[in-house]
């Protein structure tokens, strides 16, 4: 009887599948507008506004304005407009691409880790080309306007700070997103309230404890000292953290 | 050379206090079409997830090629299965999923699957958001029958599509079998559909299987007696009944078990009419709770 014996399998998977973990990079960029075509919208779009509030500034003003004036402008957020949407592409990754990759036979590892190389790779792209756009705002003079989209809050002290900075921005900024979402397809709503609540509580316990023992102007004083740098390797830190936990929890998250 | 592709034993997957698959046991040969077949919500699409990796068994023992299935790549490269209500990337279409299925399915035929775009008459450039049900069914039948897996799961793949589709996807399946061969299976609860193209039939309810058998076995296996209430009474009062309907002084009664050349001589005898049961009506006479309900109770009476 042939049911006793078992089809013999030659085992053929390696420890490390270049092939099964590049193929999710490039099932991730299959369709290309995700990852790259609305998050350039997104810039595009801020930088037109920008250029556009520039000139109103400059009509309004009658001519005359200063340099200092259009300074102003360093406040503007413009320069980190696509990262909300970056979240959403973080939750979406997990929450849709994770379901379809099981179907077509995927293990989660290699989905995980695939993923991972996409979000690095979008990453540095997007980090090499806000720190150039940056040097380019400064070279002519704000787009010959005066203007300040890129060249704003901590930006345009030199090229390799602005990379880094942006770096560890969007790498925090994907991996948050993809990382709760596992805990969503791993424990779906309970988790989610658990983590939630978890959240606000040692948020809460930590503004408490900085309040009572009167450390504010320590912390604050320590930031300082850490310097924009410091800030976003804590930054990078929180990524790296995530993509960790992300690691373990979709290891046994199963696809809705 | 046939081989058991899958073993399950004692696999049970439980949801809380809810248990959606409960300890069952069942294998799957090679090269053969199987029809795993259930009402809604019988458990049908969790065994095809716990076979594929994509659930974790509860309980029980599950091996596939050989071993367990979940994360483990040598594994899950040999299967397909695209669920009914499986979810897509955002903003995907028909295009991106064919573009994308050769990267994962070493035997992923383009111009098979080209040719089946054209027969379903499926959009490409439409979001599969938009797709209609029947467009949707569609492109889960052209990944399973191109990507020829030697494991491939069809999850109601009659779901919405019309006659001359369902008549293409019966077709091109059998054609492709015969080139091709590899062990497929068909989840659906339209059976009538799909019956001819079946060669094993595991029949599950509430999360049980009541029926591992060969199709063709399946197919000879019940009878139909019809005539005069009492006649019939008579003649099936020792036998296995699944199912009675009656009007008047007629009844019809469905025996499990075949009649042998003596019943059948004697059954004419009494003038009664005796009808082959269609693989539907078993299985409606099997998981009818109703039906099933009142049929303990005549027979407890």
């Amino acid at each position: 009887m042939t049911a006793v014996a078992t089809a013999p399998v030659v085992r053929t998977e390696a420890r490390s599948r270049a092939h099964e973990i590049w193929r999710i990079v490039r099932l991730h960029a299959v369709n290309p507008s995700i990852f790259f075509g609305i998050p350039w919208m997104i810039i595009g779009a801020a930088w037109a506004i920008s250029l556009i509030i520039t000139l109103i500034i400059r009509a309004g003003s009658g001519g005359d304005v200063t340099t200092e004036d259009l300074d102003n402008m360093r406040y503007s957020w413009a320069v980190l407009s696509p990262q909300w949407y970056l979240v959403v592409v973080g939750v979406q990754a997990i929450g849709f691409t994770f379901s379809f990759a099981l179907g077509f036979g995927t293990t989660r590892r290699d989905f995980w880790v695939g993923t991972s190389v996409m979000f690095l790779l979008v990453s540095i792209m997007y980090a090499a080309a806000i720190a150039t756009l940056v040097q380019i705002e400064i070279a002519t003079d704000g787009w010959g306007l005066g203007a300040h989209m890129f060249d704003a809050l901590w930006y345009g002290q030199n090229w390799f700070l602005d990379f880094y900075t942006s770096f560890a921005l969007q790498l925090l900024v994907l991996f948050i997103g993809a990382s709760v979402t596992t805990v969503y397809m791993r424990w779906r709503m309970r988790g989610m309230m658990i983590l939630l609540f978890t959240a606000i509580a040692l948020l809460l316990a930590a503004i408490t404890g900085v309040t009572l023992t009167g450390s504010w102007p320590s912390l604050f004083a320590w930031f300082g000292t850490i310097g924009i740098a410091g800030v976003f390797s804590v930054v990078l830190g929180l990524a790296v953290v995530s993509a960790i936990v992300g690691y373990f929890v979709i290891r046994r998250a199963t696809p809705r | 050379m046939t081989g058991t592709v899958v073993r399950a034993t004692g696999l049970t997957k439980r949801y809380g206090s809810f248990t959606a698959v409960d300890a069952v046991d069942f294998s799957l040969e090679e090269n053969r079409i199987y029809g795993l077949l259930g009402r809604n919500g019988a458990g049908k699409t969790t065994i095809m997830q716990l076979l594929t990796g994509q659930l974790f068994a509860s309980a029980g023992r599950l091996e596939v090629f050989g071993r367990e299935p979940a994360e483990h790549a040598d594994v899950l490269r040999r299967m397909c299965f695209i669920a009914e209500s499986q979810r897509y990337p955002e903003d995907f279409t028909p295009a991106h999923v064919f573009k994308s299925a050769p990267w994962f399915f070493e035997n992923w035929d383009a111009a098979f699957a080209e040719q089946l775009v054209s027969d379903f008459r499926l959009p490409m450039k439409r979001r599969i958001k938009k797709l209609s049900r029947g467009q949707l069914s569609a492109v889960g039948v052209i990944v399973g029958l191109a990507s020829r897996a030697p494991l491939t799961f069809f999850d109601e793949p009659y779901l919405g599509l019309d006659a001359v589709a369902r008549h293409i996807f019966y077709d091109r399946l059998l054609e492709d079998y015969v080139a091709h061969p590899r062990t497929v299976v068909l989840s659906t609860h339209l059976i009538d559909e799909v019956a001819n193209l079946l060669e094993h039939v595991i029949l599950i309810d509430q999360g049980r299987i009541l029926l591992d058998r060969d199709a063709d076995e399946v197919r000879g296996s019940a009878t139909t007696i019809a005539g005069p209430r009492n006649t019939v009474e008579a003649f099936v009062a020792d036998r296995p009944v699944i199912g009675r309907e009656g009007l008047g002084g007629l009844a019809s009664v469905t025996i499990d078990g075949r009649l042998d050349q003596r019943d059948r001589i004697q059954a004419a005898e009494l003038g009664l009419e005796l009808a082959p049961v269609s693989l539907q009506q078993l299985i409606v006479h099997l998981t009818g709770t109703d039906l099933a309900g009142s049929t303990e109770q005549e027979n407890a009476a």
